[in-house]
């Protein structure tokens, strides 16, 4: 039969299909992946989440470990490798791998420190956040849509249970599982289109690669393809939670336990932020005029809408929800200053720069209400930190150093990546852009002043006691204090961090 | 092969806009099996055997069949077919039409100009093929999908246990 022969032909065309070179370039997925296994049956064999959380932080630590050893390689000159034609494993990927690997870390903390008297199963916490994180690393170091997807939704699928995770306790079930059934549906809705996208551009371009030939001319592409982008900048755009796909953020972040929500703001955006960077650097998107367009009117209309939204917030989760959705759009204006075009490194490294120092920023802010909160009274309210830098004054210290990050004020990582993104809208010209990111900043400065402002206020009788620091949240204050080192060295020094970046693209 | 192609895809679209204007949700679900159907034999006759296979077993057959027990175990009458009426009302179709129909039309020159160009032959991706592919160069996904699924597992395992 004439199928037969072409199928063995496809087989001997691939076998062996992947190598023990190729596999050892995916050792931090390996690890992670290892590493789930090993703590389900740890599970199996004996509950304990502390042991669980040991067997947890063991492996990521052990897959950042991997990950630098190879990143050292690939910046000292190895080639970067095409493993299948699913991974592209170089000096970028592998930066964004180390820099989940080390967040999840963070999260495994202090999901610790908020679980540890959860009146219920507490282990699957740390199963799901693994999950998690071998999804985000799979999209960041993902070469082709099929990855793309698989990681994304390895990544959703992880944090529905995550969202929900508080559903058998007696507080704050209803409100999570809310969260949860909002951001499934919503989520999937996302996905197909971004399916629908995918389809579009494989029937044009006949590649389903991001970082092959093909697909590097998507800029110049026919109308159909460039509705298939669109569409995958819709479900980009919704992970993100670029305006009008933002409507899921405030709620799933008020309704979400502070890890689950973390989570979201730093594992989900860094990682989906990766992909799109290396999906608009190698199709040369950006050339195209109506893509720059529809890029514009989401940065523009997320800076003003997340800001305005923001002020009138008295609830410090949804606060930072408007605030993440303003700060996606100034990332997307560091994008639209010249990604993929001539003057790429500084726009490009910049956009990576932004990405790292916010969810460093917005890690730090989460771990600094979780520490406060625990799984069954969360301090979510803006009154709750009244008087704070009276109570503990440490913690307050902390908060602030955050919010002045976020609101991108000097000496913090904020001013450095703000200033950046400035920068390379200058350089390029983006007049309009650079208008609302100086608006949106302005804006911005007021809400954020606003909780410091309450955290100075004189602790009158409705601020409440937060709960009393016990021995499981001593690794939640270490890592509390490692953000905010992290974050102050960026913004006073940031000097090896601005060159190992512009490495990435060298 | 390309009249087979066009059946199905009529009675994909009509039996799919059915499922959405329909509020009797038993009858709802059967013109999505058919639809369904109708889209394995769209596979089928663009050459994809194995596809339109899965798409009969996994989706008709399974995915709806456990719909149809939810649909039963939840006993709804009279009152929830009055309340999906009464939560579709005719205004609510307007916007969501109109946007539609604008980008309708703004597809349609496009595929009208594609379908004039491309005239590639037809090509019959069997099972064998589609295995060799899975085991070739995407193992890794296969490998990927089996966390994907892990991950699912432990979510609804979490969320619906006790």
């Amino acid at each position: 039969m004439d199928y037969d022969n072409a199928a063995r032909d496809t087989i001997n065309a691939f076998a062996p299909s992947v190598s023990w070179e190729e596999l050892l370039w995916l050792l931090p997925h390996e690890i992670l992946g290892a590493t789930i296994v090993f703590a389900m049956l740890a599970i199996a064999v004996r509950r304990h989440f502390f042991v669980t959380t040991v067997i947890t932080t063991l492996g990521l630590i052990a897959a950042a470990l991997a990950a630098s050893m190879q990143f050292s390689h690939l910046v000292q000159g190895a080639p970067s490798a095409l493993v299948t034609p699913l991974f592209l494993i170089d000096a970028f990927a592998v930066f964004f791998v180390i820099v989940l690997c080390l967040g999840a870390l963070a999260l495994a903390i202090l999901g610790f420190g908020y679980f540890a008297r959860l009146d219920d199963a507490r282990e699957e916490f740390q199963l799901l956040l693994l999950l998690a994180t071998l999804g985000a690393v799979t999209l960041a170091s993902s070469a082709h849509f099929v990855s793309v997807v698989i990681g994304l939704e390895m990544l959703s699928m992880a944090l529905y249970g995550m969202i929900a995770y508080p559903i058998h306790s007696k507080v704050g079930a209803e409100h999570s599982l809310e969260a949860a059934f909002k951001y499934l549906v919503l989520s999937a809705v996302a996905s197909a289109t971004m399916l629908f996208g995918m389809a579009l551009i494989y029937s044009q371009t006949g590649a389903l690669e991001v970082v092959g030939s093909a697909n590097s001319m998507l800029g110049y592409a026919s109308p159909l393809a460039l509705v298939g982008v669109m569409l995958v900048f819709v479900g980009i755009a919704f992970k993100l939670s670029l305006f009008p796909f933002h409507l899921w953020t405030p709620d799933v972040y008020e309704g979400a336990p502070l890890p689950s929500v973390a989570l979201l703001a730093t594992l989900g955006k860094v990682a989906v932020g990766a992909f799109f960077l290396r999906f608009l650097i190698h199709s040369h998107l950006l050339l195209n005029e109506s893509v720059t367009l529809v890029l514009a009117l989401l940065a523009v209309a997320s800076i003003l809408a997340g800001n305005v939204l923001a002020l009138r917030q008295t609830n410090l989760k949804r606060l930072l929800a408007y605030s993440s959705i303003a700060h996606m759009g100034y990332w997307v204006v560091a994008l639209l200053s010249g990604v993929g075009l001539g003057s790429q490194n500084m726009a490009a490294s910049a956009a990576a720069f932004y990405l790292l120092t916010y969810a460093a920023l917005s890690l730090g802010a989460f771990a600094c209400l979780s520490i406060a909160s625990s799984s069954e009274s969360e301090a979510g309210v803006l009154s709750d930190y009244r008087g704070l830098f009276w109570r503990s004054p440490w913690l307050a210290l902390a908060l602030s150093v955050m919010m002045f990050g976020l609101a991108g004020i000097p000496l913090t990582a904020g001013f450095i990546a703000k200033f950046q993104v400035f920068f390379a809208a200058v350089e390029s010209s983006q007049w309009g852009l650079l208008a609302a990111l100086v608006l949106g900043s302005a804006i911005g400065l007021f809400y954020y002043l606003r909780v410091i402002y309450q955290m100075l206020q004189p602790a009158g009788e409705e601020g409440r006691t937060l709960r009393d620091l016990g021995l499981e949240s001593v690794g939640s204050v270490i890592t509390i204090t490692l953000v905010v080192l992290f974050v102050l060295w960026a913004g006073i020094l940031p000097e090896p961090l601005l060159v190992l970046i512009a490495a990435l693209f060298g | 092969m390309s009249e087979l192609f066009y059946a199905g895809g009529l009675i994909a679209i009509v039996s799919t806009l059915l499922v959405i204007v329909q509020s009797n949700v038993v009858h709802a679900l059967i013109y999505l099996v058919l639809s369904l159907l109708a889209v394995a034999v769209v596979f089928f006759s663009l050459g994809a055997p194995f596809v339109a296979l899965l798409e009969a077993i996994v989706y008709a057959g399974a995915i709806m069949v456990l719909f149809l027990f939810v649909v039963m175990m939840l006993n709804l009458g009279q009152a929830s077919r009055d309340q999906e009426r009464a939560w579709l009302p005719p205004r609510v179709w307007i916007v969501p039409c109109t946007l539609v129909l604008v980008l309708l039309g703004m597809l349609l020159p496009q595929i009208f100009e594609i379908a004039a160009v491309t005239n590639s032959p037809f090509v019959e991706v069997g099972v064998k093929a589609v295995s060799a592919e899975l085991f070739g160069p995407y193992v890794l996904a296969v490998e990927l999908g089996s966390f994907l699924l892990l991950a699912g597992l432990i979510s609804a395992y979490h969320i619906a246990k006790r």
